[in-house]
């Protein structure tokens, strides 16, 4: 059979040449988008229902949040994490993660004989699986935004 | 050198292998760049924000929209998918997706209730290659979620090409570039399906991306059994496997087709494994494991 992934190979190729033939994504202007092109408005919520979510008018004169760069902690089951929130015109434009990390010891690995264990467990350092969520970092997430909030 | 942000609902972790003549500056701006990615590609192609570039274009009916090339090339990726598989993979899975839960804003807490019609196929999106415009002959909800986060991989991975060795790690899709710190191919663990923080197997890899779709994580809260990829139709989780990873030259494709092999199940996903010369590791619910493409 002929190699069909050719295709999908040329596909994905010409997928990134075509957003740097559109000129979207060039040095000179990654600032200014930066800031123009943010997460979606914030809406502050308490998990317990839907009626309890409030959209933001990014125009309003009177902003929530303040501007800048907040902090708020956590603790999962990988362990303690801190969060800084970066927020512009009530908007979330980054989440940063620090003191936070994955580690795949030597016991980990199961399924392998002993002598592979040894070989390969030692750089282990990445993992592929099914895309976990950020649910772990919602109350760091939370803290920081209660710190950036207006009084 | 290592940095941690959160886009697309994970955590994408970006590392590089510094040499010692490299300036941090200069690393760390080439980083910052790669994030961006993820930025616009989200902000294009999420259907979880209201004012995104996919949720914006999808309320023009009545006439094609230009849209971006970050949201036009993996909608069109979809697409092919869509038709190679005549819609078992179908991206107006959006709104099938809204109501059974999937319709949370990660960061924001925005809820989705967007307007669909009742029956949508992927036939119903005319995307225009000349004009770069999308049309929809309904209202629909499209969803990028096995593609876009390969796109983003790929497009933060091209930014970081020059370093000797890199890895972008979308929550357990990434893609690892050149070699390790000790000169190494990257080794990647396999995730343990019913095992939290451990792996089943560990491969190597060097210029190449591997995704994994799996059933063991985004379970559906209120409907046993069911976990966030769908059979458009037949509107229920397939549950041949329980993990499904793919080893290709681009995410996108890792990505689309970790998906695609989960939704056909263990007959057809094979044969299409085979038809189209892929690698990759595959795990039963019994968690034998299947490997295939000589990895």
């Amino acid at each position: 059979m002929a190699k069909m992934d050719k295709k999908w190979v040329l596909l994905c190729s010409t997928a990134i040449a075509g957003v740097y033939a559109a000129g979207f994504f060039s040095t000179e202007t990654q600032a200014t988008q930066v800031e123009s092109q943010p997460h979606a408005p914030i809406a502050i919520q308490t998990k317990v229902e839907k009626s309890s979510v409030v959209s933001l008018k990014s125009n309003e004169p009177k902003r929530i949040y303040k501007e800048g760069t907040f902090t708020g902690t956590g603790e999962n089951r990988r362990g303690y994490i801190q969060v800084a929130v970066t927020i512009k015109k009530d908007k979330i434009t980054d989440v940063e993660i620090s003191d936070f990390g994955m580690h795949y010891s030597e016991d980990d690995v199961i399924g392998l004989p002993d002598e592979v264990v040894k070989q390969q467990s030692a750089q282990v350092s990445n993992v592929s699986g099914a895309t976990y969520s950020t649910q772990a970092f919602e109350d760091a997430v939370q803290e920081a935004l209660s710190q950036a909030h207006n009084a | 050198m290592k940095k941690t942000k959160l886009f697309m609902d994970t955590v994408v972790e970006i590392q590089i292998v510094l040499r010692e003549t490299t300036s941090k500056e200069e690393a760390e701006a080439k980083i910052d760049r790669a994030f961006e990615a993820f930025r616009k590609v989200e902000q294009s192609c999420s259907r979880f924000s209201s004012d995104s570039e996919l949720m914006n274009v999808c309320r023009v009916m009545d006439n094609p929209v230009k849209i971006s090339p970050f949201l036009f090339e993996p909608l069109k990726f979809a697409l092919e998918i869509a038709k190679l598989t005549d819609g078992e993979f179908d991206p107006t899975i959006g709104k099938v997706m809204e109501e059974q839960g999937y319709n949370r804003h990660y960061l924001t807490g925005e809820i989705m209730e967007s307007p669909s019609a009742d029956s949508v196929t992927y036939r119903d999106i005319v995307l225009d290659e000349q004009n770069r415009t999308l049309f929809l002959k309904k209202p629909l909800v499209v969803d990028l979620g096995a593609v876009a986060k390969g796109f983003a991989i790929d497009l933060a991975a091209n930014e970081l090409k020059d370093f000797e060795g890199f890895v972008v790690n979308a929550g357990g899709d990434l893609f690892a570039g050149g070699v390790d710190g000790n000169g190494h191919p990257w080794k990647i663990g396999i995730q343990h399906p019913e095992r939290k923080n451990q792996i089943i197997d560990v491969i190597e890899i060097s210029n190449e991306s591997i995704c994994t779709s799996g059933s063991y994580e985004r379970r559906n809260a209120k409907l046993p059994g069911m976990h966030h990829i769908v059979n458009p139709k037949t509107g229920q989780s397939p549950n041949d496997w329980v993990s499904c990873s793919i080893i290709a030259p681009f995410a996108m494709m890792a990505d689309a087709f970790s998906t695609t092999v989960f939704l056909l199940g263990r007959e057809r996903g094979k044969e299409l494994i085979e038809n189209m010369e892929l690698k990759g590791l595959f795990i039963r619910s019994d968690l034998q494991i299947d490997r295939m493409g000589g990895i």
